[in-house]
């Protein structure tokens, strides 16, 4: 015969109905609601007026910058910039590189701003790259405001998150910021070193890695960098090439839609729920399933007894 | 030692967040406007501690007087002794609903305006006040039998049965 051993029961009834869940988003782990009440709440006395967030999300292979204003419906995205869009613009391999944050959030800061027809007036930082740059109020309209939302990284000092920042920065947006988190900003000096972000911004910490992986353990090298190999990508060539996408992405921001045609059935992720009907319907199965088997069991047992 | 009157005094229960709703309060609260002249209900919330109203004010409706940063003046009716008092106080958005005391207005105004208009296109002069419940029609009775009740003749024997 097989008993349980005596374990007392750990969660009992009542603890289940005292309990109190967390919302949501926060029991899946993907907000942290103190921060986004802060960076919601708009002044009372400025009504209606929109706070807009400049949104950083990171995912293994996509990086996701978004602008996005809060209402009672649902947040609203003014616009969104994916690192999947920078093939467009000639880069095709490292889409989750800080050098790659820095453009993404270049193209959405020049997206937006040509959104709103302000690209002419703010052109940002076209020179010096690396040094701390903040936008200049221009004579007609105020330059376009945004809060970073970091979500739930842990800012420490060269995050690709300010990467992205730095990128919209230099594109236009009036996001304030100090460089004290900075890829190049030293503790013991407390100053950015503009060279080192310069570095960092046009990829040079993944160009020195592919040199000196390239010399000392070339099997390494043909395994990390394959799809730079396969492109043909050196590593003296990788700041040009963050060049040439960086004008590319000035020239034309404008967000393409893709051609694909949306399915007609709209797949399903989930199980259907039953109806009251079918669920009556199954269980009676199920019940009947149960019986004609303990049925047959019986019927084995007495033939086995006679 | 006697029971202390300070600003939080008996406020044990009323100020005591429900059951199982602790913690951060949903953001709707802080995304909605107000707009001079607008009513709203104050409802205080213990889990935040700045500007909120006194215990007095808790469950009164007031209108919006005016817009600060953070907080809301609204305007209550106080009865004090042999009068009511205006009262102006300053509220933080948390401790403040929008009321529903005047939708039903609001909606029948809405209506009425789209009827005149429709019935001044017309030509026709309506009215569109309420109004109350008149007496009821009359009505027959349906389905009555009629059962005639008669006094029974007394009966001594039978009724007092069990003892003289």
């Amino acid at each position: 015969m097989g008993f349980e051993p005596f374990v007392k029961a750990q969660k009992i009834k009542p603890y289940f109905k005292r309990f109190q869940v967390k919302y949501k988003r926060r029991r899946e782990g993907k907000t942290d609601y103190r921060a986004r009440i802060r960076l919601i709440n708009q002044d009372k006395n400025k009504y209606n007026t929109p706070k807009y967030r400049f949104v950083v999300r990171f995912t293994n292979k996509v990086i996701i910058a978004q602008i996005i204003s809060a209402s009672i419906a649902g947040d609203m995205v003014l616009a969104a910039a994916y690192s999947h869009e920078l093939p467009r613009y000639g880069l095709e391999v490292g889409l989750t590189n800080y050098a790659a944050a820095y453009c993404t959030g270049l193209l959405l800061a020049r997206r937006v701003l040509k959104m709103l027809e302000m690209d002419e007036e703010y052109q940002g930082n076209l020179e010096t790259p690396g040094e701390d740059y903040s936008v200049e109020p221009a004579e007609s309209r105020r330059p376009f405001r945004a809060l970073l939302d970091v979500g739930l990284v842990r800012t420490t000092t060269g995050n690709r998150v300010f990467g992205a920042l730095k990128g919209a920065l230099d594109g236009g947006l009036d996001i304030p910021h100090s460089d004290k988190r900075f890829a190049g900003f030293s503790k013991d000096n407390k100053q950015l070193d503009a060279e080192v972000h310069r570095k960092y911004i046009f990829g040079g910490h993944v160009a020195a890695y592919m040199s000196s992986l390239m010399e000392d353990e070339p099997e390494k090298y043909q395994s990390q960098f394959s799809e730079y190999i396969k492109r043909g990508i050196e590593p003296d060539g990788i700041e040009s090439m963050y060049k040439r996408v960086h004008a590319a992405i000035r020239a034309d921001p404008t967000a393409k839609k893709s051609e694909k045609a949306p399915p007609k059935e709209h797949k399903r992720y989930n199980l259907k729920k039953l109806t009251y009907e079918e669920r009556k319907a199954k269980l009676i199965e199920r019940l009947n399933a149960l019986n004609s088997a303990a049925a047959d069991d019986e019927d084995d047992d007495d033939e086995d007894d006679e | 030692m006697p029971a202390g009157h300070g600003l939080r005094s008996r406020t044990r229960d009323l100020f005591a967040r429900p059951f199982r709703k602790k913690g951060y309060i949903p953001l709707t609260t802080y995304l909605r406007t107000y707009r001079i002249g607008d009513y709203v209900d104050i409802k205080v919330n213990g889990a935040v501690h700045k500007g909120m109203p006194h215990k007095f004010y808790h469950g009164r409706t007031g209108s919006v007087w005016n817009v600060t940063k953070r907080a809301i003046g609204v305007e209550i009716n106080k009865q004090v002794g042999n009068r009511i008092i205006r009262k102006r106080i300053h509220v933080r958005v948390e401790h403040v609903q929008p009321s529903r005391c005047n939708e039903e207005f609001r909606q029948r105004k809405l209506a009425n305006d789209k009827l005149k208009a429709e019935a001044k296109a017309r030509g026709e002069v309506i009215s569109t006040k309420r109004q109350p419940q008149g007496p009821k029609p009359g009505f027959m009775v349906e389905g009555a039998t009629l059962e005639t009740v008669t006094p029974i003749p007394y009966d001594v024997v039978n009724d007092l049965k069990g003892g003289y």
